[in-house]
């Protein structure tokens, strides 16, 4: 009788000091991010979607269409055309498919000009048709300053918003 | 379904029935238990409680193709696996909704030109409603997708439906 009792209250404790591992949860704040009301802070390399940089003196893209993006591209999936030689020359229509893209981040290091970016955190791009993934140059053209390699931090004097297309 | 399917012409009984049911299915999406690549790894984050899928109602994961609505196709798509996607798929029930995760299950991705075994979008075996890009995408994406295909399903209505 006496180990009976002996082995109910050992188990009765073990089985309290592993539900205290649960329990103990209860009195720790939640780490759920509760996403649509509240967005996580992704960290500065986070690769998103692609940003077309603005030169800020002249408010146009720096994109030359030297296409050497869409070169080093391994999946190709940017496409561009240019118009002008030498350091006139600017590019007329820029997609990017996000369909096929892998956000390696090639495009961005290999751009000599810093005219694309993809530390951008902007992360929020379902839609209903593949057509919808296949982003252009205006869309894609900076609105607000967006860090670099060459720029991780926005430089004094330059202003946080700058032109662009779309707001 | 079919007893109500293009029997009316749209009114105040319909359009509240309408919301009712919508509601109803847009609140509780039950993902089908199904990774091909990566792309699940990131679904299992989302599911997880740093992100906590089942605050939309679309964390319930099922094991079986009878009892969920949605299939997350999360991954790679190869030749071998196509034919039994579309078997799961035709095992679901009705309504039954698709997102396709990542860029490979999208488009084939970085397979798309040079990959002679990964079908070049998955929406070339079953059709997908959402299509969320990324390589793979962030949690945050996948649950911005739910949300998409929440607002889809919230203009789906019963009285009018296409024949077929």
């Amino acid at each position: 009788m006496r180990a009976y009792l002996t082995t109910l209250v050992w188990g009765l404790k073990s089985i309290c000091v592993s539900l205290w591992v649960t329990l103990r949860y209860l009195f720790t704040p939640a780490i759920t991010v509760q996403y649509p009301e509240e967005k996580r802070v992704q960290p500065l390399r986070t690769l998103n979607r692609h940003v077309l940089t603005v030169d800020t003196l002249t408010g146009t893209l720096k994109c030359t269409a030297c296409n050497l993006c869409a070169v080093v591209c391994p999946t190709r999936c940017i496409e561009l055309t240019g118009h002008g030689n030498g350091k006139e020359r600017r590019a007329d229509t820029f997609f990017i498919d996000h369909n096929l893209c892998m956000y390696c981040n090639l495009c961005v290091e290999v751009c000599p000009f810093d005219a694309i970016t993809m530390w951008t955190r902007i992360d929020e791009l379902s839609a209903y048709t593949r057509s919808g993934l296949v982003y252009d140059q205006p869309t894609m053209t900076a609105t607000t300053f967006y860090p670099s390699p060459m720029t991780p931090e926005r430089p004094a004097g330059v202003p946080e918003r700058v032109g662009g297309a779309r707001s | 379904m079919s007893l109500l399917a293009n029997r009316f012409e749209p009114n105040v009984l319909t359009h509240s029935l309408d919301w009712l049911v919508n509601w109803a299915r847009k609140s509780s999406p039950w993902p089908m238990t199904f990774g091909l690549a990566c792309c699940a790894i990131e679904m299992m984050a989302t599911g997880a409680s740093r992100f906590d899928l089942d605050r939309l109602g679309a964390g319930v994961f099922r094991p079986s193709p009878r009892q969920s609505d949605v299939m997350i196709v999360a991954g790679t798509v190869t030749e071998k696996m196509a034919p039994r996607i579309k078997t799961l798929y035709e095992q679901m029930p009705d309504p039954k909704w698709v997102i396709a995760m990542g860029a490979c299950a999208i488009s084939g991705g970085p397979f798309y030109y040079d990959g002679y075994h990964v079908v070049k979008g998955v929406d070339l075996v079953i059709p997908v409603d959402v299509y969320v890009p990324g390589c793979p995408p962030t949690p945050e994406a996948l649950i911005y997708g739910v949300l998409t295909l929440q607002a889809q399903i919230m203009k789906t209505t019963l009285a009018k439906r296409p024949e077929g």
